[in-house]
């Protein structure tokens, strides 16, 4: 399974495992077709 | 600083000229090209001494869905605090709404057809709480526009900042930095 990308300044690349880690804890999902909410 | 009138006809020299070039307000740190399906796009040695206060803007590019677009300030990931009020454009839902002790603060909104936002940044250099005013406005019929503020609970001295996706991923646009000049 492909992670997420991430960017530093110029730099894009493949996100860690940790960082993926990390980025699923605040919620974040993969998929599009959920409905927008407010936080 | 007073500010120099000319009357026509007056020549406007060099040391004028320069003179009006550093007596901006507001002063353009640096930018940052957006890249291709990213999750979070982090801006380093954004702040300096230089400046005690700064504005983010964000424009341009496209997201996967409709997102928020979130603000986290150097490693830190917890101590967010924030209240405000947002509506959805349909109609169907409005309110006022806080956070504690939060994971981010809120800057921005994309959707397929843009990204948006604009935040203000107090002391983010300074060993000081660190306040965030921001406005979002959704660029899709189907999403909201936002008016929050608040602060990141510790006194830390930050350089750099990372804009997270809620979900999906950002292509393209640009993240703007300025500051306020102080003297």
């Amino acid at each position: 399974m492909t992670r997420p990308k991430i960017q530093i300044d110029d730099l894009v690349r493949e996100m860690t495992a940790e960082e993926h880690e990390a980025l699923l804890a605040t919620g974040w999902t993969e998929a599009t077709d959920e409905a927008p909410t407010a936080d | 600083m007073a500010i120099k009138t000319f009357t026509t006809g007056e020549v406007l020299t060099a040391a004028d000229t320069n003179e009006y070039l550093g007596n901006a307000g507001l002063v353009f740190v640096k930018s940052q090209t957006i890249g291709t399906t990213v999750s979070s796009v982090t801006v380093t040695s954004a702040f300096s001494a230089t400046y005690d206060n700064y504005v983010i803007m964000i424009s341009g590019g496209v997201a996967s869905t409709d997102m928020n677009i979130r603000l986290t300030l150097g490693s830190t990931a917890t101590g967010y605090y924030y209240g405000g009020m947002f509506a959805k454009y349909d109609g169907t839902n409005s309110s006022f709404t806080a956070g504690s002790n939060q994971s981010f603060l809120d800057i921005g909104y994309a959707s397929v057809n843009a990204l948006s936002g604009k935040g203000e940044l107090d002391s983010p250099f300074l060993a000081k709480r660190t306040v965030l005013r921001s406005i979002s406005t959704g660029t899709s019929t189907t999403y909201f526009m936002n008016n929050y503020a608040g602060f990141l609970d510790n006194a830390t001295s930050y350089t750099a900042f990372t804009l997270t996706a809620s979900t999906g991923t950002m292509t393209g646009g640009t993240i703007s930095v300025y500051g306020y000049r102080k003297a």
